[in-house]
């Protein structure tokens, strides 16, 4: 109930502004999200992610559209460092200082951002919808906010794996080539034989720490995998409160009761200092660990042998925040960066997926070239983002509080947390 | 209360009856006990041995966690996490930043708490008990619920996000600091005033130049327990600054030590060459000003 | 109630570091009530009539002063109580969006949130560690220190170091020490607790009150010891002439005579434990294992800020205020009573 009349009220703004008629009640003096009345052209500024190989596609694609672009230059900064970008931005949204573009907008964010009036629907734009979704395809509809409209262009993914240490694998006596790790079943095993072995002091080492977006690297991808691609919620429903999901939170605890990881917060990257034989990381992963490490790649785990594997997106998405004021031009930049040459470049620079429905057909000599990417363009496809849900922050806390209070610290029951959990998102999931 | 927080062997203006008293006390009665001498080295050894251990550690170019990486080992000591840490958070920004916002809010603290300790101790005037009750008031208001709507208006509609003076406004009053000065100014007398009024001074001149001189120990007071605030908080700056490049120390510390440790090659190494840093300026004051900080800390409350 | 019988909890400073000033407000208040005669109303000089006063200019001396209590504190905590009756979120500016009065509706969102529950018993569990253990070892060590002559200085300036540390760099070192591989667990071998320290449900919160005592500490000892040095000798002397023994003597006349700072000690620790932030939010990553070191004000940044839900977290604020209100009127009942 409580905000009900918040995002009826941003919603209409943004549905009137695309001209549609509608019998409205409620004043819509919004003037935020109103979109692109004039769609002005001029100068823009953007932010981009403040991760190294990132900036420099950032810089190579300002200084191609300067170029060409000499009466609406870009000026580009990197996303001031905060605990999380998501609270820079909220900050930013808040003192009415946030840029046109944010290319590092998480999409667990994008309802709050939407709900604070920060945002621009972009199929306010002629032809926005029709763009993204016939860019990203299929993908796109997972990134569609619950009215209906995109206030995010599917910019790119990170589908997660298992990165493994061959090394370590070896010496516990498991095919560094081909290890067990295909079903959860299996991968239990392993970790088991890892650390009894004493080759390791940990299998495998998440992050235990409370934060509501931890989940995305224990439960999210193992559920996703298990389940056959559900995301946390479905029409506004949680699903996580399931055969598959507990399986997966019974799995994990085993894991913790066992020591097969710490409980600990790990200073540092546990997998790049021999902490842990596994990691669940993304592509961007392979770039970090280098030769650092002797690795290999698996997909996350199923329940049933063979049967094709899922993983959590952890995609980046760009959006066009209402502070801009020359949104035209905003708006072209966004096209501009996601055109096919950009996403090349972007491939090519950070080893990081765009959500594009092609990707494997239009850059397949990118792959060939690099078979060590293939397997994430892979999973792509396969990968399941955050549901677009109105409080999705407390969502995802809530979820979290309830998985380490019953599988890190089993204070808990299983069942009981779950259920619990599953009460309370639905009751904040429905608050429109 | 008041009393019993009075003096400590250093205070000097301890009247000399007192003061005879108390050496006589420490011949009689104080006798060194060298159980007592035990205790406290202990005591000092668990307050030191923390900072003595992030100096070694600072140095240690492998973290270890062993008890001889309590020793320092030539081999295992270098510079490398200070350029660490200082390459992914500018440390002489973030002195810089934290030396602006402290500097800021003393200089605030101190201005306005003269000026209203002034009015309250020797000028009379219409609404002198509201501005004094209202000071009493003042004290009673926790922090923590002003957090949440001065963050609305600081960043927001004041649209300081992002500026020293967000950072300093909300700690720019000090009620602590005026009640200082005004029991300070009260101890002074009238006629001293009186006279210069007669001679036509305005009130701002005797303010600066016959009161203020008098109570200069009521100012390093005042700057010493005022540094200690804003040099150590973190949830403001947390809350306000953003931008890396307007952010003190602590708080780029405690971003480092929550979010980009992960990538470093010797995180904790790089934590506690920062941590370093970040004490250094805090203890070498300290310890200059250890004398002062002492006696007049303590002692201040009961010189009225 | 008057504001002249509340004196003792407004220690609440915005960075809780300054007792020791505040002590001198106690002084300054009392002063003001009996020696000023009337602080209130314009004391008149001369019998002239004056509309503000003889020296007007005080006005204006006190006018940026007063300024600022409107703009950073008055304004702030009506609109802190504002906020919490009402359904409020942040929003760009130029964006109206209806917040409509909800009544109690945000409060019982509060006390209904178990994690909220559990933080309140958390500063309890850091009472109960904290405010003994500070007051036990405080007294020993200004004793102590009371007894020596040499090294004096040192003493004081090596038990006062951690007070005048920021908290984000000696929690660095905290983290250091404690953690699973540690040097704590190295020294205690076998005896290590497992899980780890700030990891233990059980432990978590007892290693904070810990730590806070620790970081403390300090300055309490300087407190204690200015209490001693101020009971008078003579009531020693004359305890030792009817025979009483040394426990006699510390129980009898040091303990009263120190009552004074131990009031001051428990209301601190009292407005400390509300205040934990940086304790939570660093040493045990998010007030972990579980919420077993979770504080109010941390619950107040993540709902307020993280997950953007600023009523409720005014809510919680205005319910942690009147909480420490009543725990400091409790207390002073019941330690201070006698006082005053």
């Amino acid at each position: 109930m409580k905000r009900a009349f918040a995002s009826r009220t941003l919603s209409i703004a943004a549905i009137a502004a695309m001209g549609l008629s509608l019998a409205a009640c409620g004043g819509s003096d919004s003037g935020g999200t109103g979109a692109s009345e004039e769609a002005s052209s001029g100068p823009i500024d953007i932010w981009y992610s403040n991760n190294e190989d990132e900036v420099a596609w950032g810089k190579q694609m300002v200084s191609s559209w300067n170029e060409q672009h000499p009466d609406q230059k870009i000026s580009a900064q990197q996303i001031p460092a905060g605990k999380s970008s998501e609270e820079v931005i909220a900050a930013s949204i808040t003192a009415g200082t946030a840029p046109c573009l944010i290319f590092n907008t998480a999409p667990v964010a994008v309802p709050q951002f939407q709900r604070m009036g920060g945002l621009v629907a972009l199929d306010s734009f002629e032809g926005g919808a029709d763009y993204i979704k016939k860019r990203s395809g299929e993908l796109a509809s997972q990134y569609q906010s619950q009215d209906g409209s995109f206030y995010q262009i599917p910019w790119k993914s990170n589908p997660v794996v298992l990165f493994y240490n061959k090394a370590i694998f070896k010496e516990a006596g498991l095919d560094p080539e081909n290890p067990p790790l295909g079903t959860q079943e299996e991968f239990l095993e392993t970790a088991r034989t890892l650390v009894e072995s004493g080759a390791v002091d940990n299998a495998v080492w998440p992050s235990p720490a409370s934060d509501f977006f931890q989940s995305w690297f224990d439960f999210y991808p193992f559920y996703a995998a298990a389940s056959g691609g559900e995301q946390l919620l479905e029409d506004g429903e949680a699903t996580f409160n399931s055969d598959e999901g507990k399986a997966v939170a019974e799995m994990w605890k085993k894991i913790y009761q066992e020591g097969l990881s710490s409980k600990e917060v790990y200073t540092g990257d546990s997998f790049v200092d021999g902490k842990a034989a596994i990691a669940i990381s993304g592509p961007w992963a392979i770039a970090a660990y280098g030769d650092q490490v002797n690795w290999g790649t698996a997909p996350i785990p199923v329940t049933e042998e063979g049967a094709e594997s899922h993983t959590f997106a952890d995609a980046k998405n760009i959006a066009l925040y209402s502070a801009c004021e020359n949104k035209g031009t905003a708006w072209e930049v966004l096209k501009y960066a996601t055109s096919e040459e950009q996403d090349r470049n972007l491939l090519e620079m950070t080893g990081q997926m765009p959500m594009r429905a092609d990707l494997t057909t239009v850059y397949a000599d990118y792959f060939d070239e690099n078979p060590a990417y293939k397997q994430f363009a892979e999973q792509a496809n396969n990968a399941v983002g955050v549901p677009q849900a109105p409080n999705s922050v407390e969502i995802w806390q809530n979820f979290r509080n309830a998985w380490v209070g019953s599988v890190i610290h089993p204070n808990d029951s299983i069942d009981e947390a779950f259920e619990k959990a599953a009460t309370e998102i639905n009751k904040l999931a429905s608050q429109q | 209360m008041a009393q019993t927080l009075s003096n400590d062997d250093e205070a000097t203006e301890a009247p000399a009856t007192d003061r005879r008293r108390k050496s006589d006390v420490v011949q009689e009665r104080h006798k060194l006990r060298p159980g007592s001498l035990i205790l406290l080295a202990v005591g000092a050894f668990v307050f030191l041995f923390p900072f003595y251990y992030m100096f070694i550690g600072s140095l240690q170019a492998n973290p270890d966690t062993s008890v001889a990486g309590a020793f320092p080992q030539p081999g295992n000591i270098t510079l490398q996490n200070y350029t660490n840490i200082n390459s992914s958070i500018n440390l002489l920004k973030g002195l810089i930043n934290s030396g602006i916002f402290t500097g800021g809010v003393i200089l605030c603290t101190v201005v306005f708490g003269l000026l209203v300790g002034y009015a309250l101790a020797q000028l009379s005037f219409r609404g002198r008990g509201v501005v004094f009750g209202m000071m009493l008031l003042v004290q009673m208001i926790p922090f923590q619920l002003l957090l949440i709507p001065l963050y609305v208006l600081i960043v927001r509609d004041y649209g300081l996000g992002d500026t020293y003076l967000g950072m300093i406004v909300p700690f720019a009053i000090n009620s602590t600091a005026v009640f200082v000065f005004r029991q300070y100014f009260l101890q002074l007398p009238a006629s001293l005033f009186e006279a210069a009024r007669i001679d036509g001074a305005s009130e701002l001149r005797i303010l600066w130049q016959i009161a203020v001189p008098l109570v200069r120990p009521a100012i390093v007071t005042a700057v010493l327990l005022t540094f200690i605030g804003p040099w150590n908080e973190f949830l403001w700056p947390f809350l306000v600054t953003k931008e890396q490049s307007m952010q003190p120390l602590a708080v780029s510390l405690a971003n480092y030590i929550s979010n980009i440790a992960a990538t470093a090659s010797n995180p904790y190494g790089a934590i506690l060459a920062g941590a370093c840093v970040l004490a250094a300026p805090a203890v070498i004051l300290f310890i200059i000003f250890q004398r002062q900080f002492i006696s007049t800390n303590l002692g201040s409350s009961a010189k009225g | 109630m008057s504001w002249m019988t509340l004196p003792r909890s407004k220690r609440v400073q915005p960075d809780g570091s300054d007792p020791a000033g505040s002590a001198a407000a106690d002084s300054a208040g009392r002063h003001g009530g009996s020696s000023d005669g009337n602080a209130g109303g314009p004391a008149p000089r001369k019998p002239r009539w004056r509309p503000l006063g003889a020296q007007p200019v005080g006005v204006l001396f006190s006018a940026p002063y007063l300024l600022f209590v409107l703009a950073v504190l008055a304004y702030p905590l009506g609109y802190a109580v504002y906020i919490s009756f009402h359904d409020f979120f942040f929003t760009a500016p130029g964006v109206s969006v209806p917040k409509p009065f909800v009544g109690f509706d945000n409060y019982i969102a509060v006390l209904t949130d178990p994690a909220v529950i559990r933080s309140f018993g958390n500063i309890l569990i850091f009472l109960v560690i904290n405010v003994p253990l500070t007051v036990a070892l405080s007294l020993v060590l200004a004793n102590a220190l009371n007894r020596v002559t040499r090294l004096r200085t040192f003493f004081r300036v090596s038990y006062y170091v951690p007070y005048v540390t920021a908290s984000v760099a000696v929690i660095g070192v905290w983290l250091f020490l404690f953690q699973q591989n540690g040097l704590i667990n190295s020294l205690l071998g076998s005896l290590a607790p497992e899980p780890s320290w700030l990891v233990n449900s059980w432990l978590a919160m007892p290693t904070v009150a810990l730590y806070v005592t620790w970081k403390q500490l300090g300055f309490f000892i300087l407190l204690y010891l200015a209490a001693l040095q101020n009971i008078p000798e003579e009531l020693y002397e004359s305890a030792a002439v009817d025979g009483a023994n040394k426990w006699n003597q510390f129980w009898n006349i040091t303990v009263p005579g120190v009552r004074p700072a131990s009031v001051l000690v428990t209301l601190l620790a009292t407005i400390t434990g509300a205040n934990l932030f940086t304790e939570p939010y660093l040493l045990t990553a998010g007030g972990g294992p579980d919420g077993a070191s979770t504080s109010p004000v941390f619950l107040m940044y993540r709902t307020g800020i993280l997950q953007g839900n600023p009523d409720i977290a005014a809510a919680l604020g205005v319910i942690l205020v009147i909480g420490v209100l009543l725990i400091a009127l409790i207390q002073r009942r019941l330690v201070g009573g006698k006082e005053e």
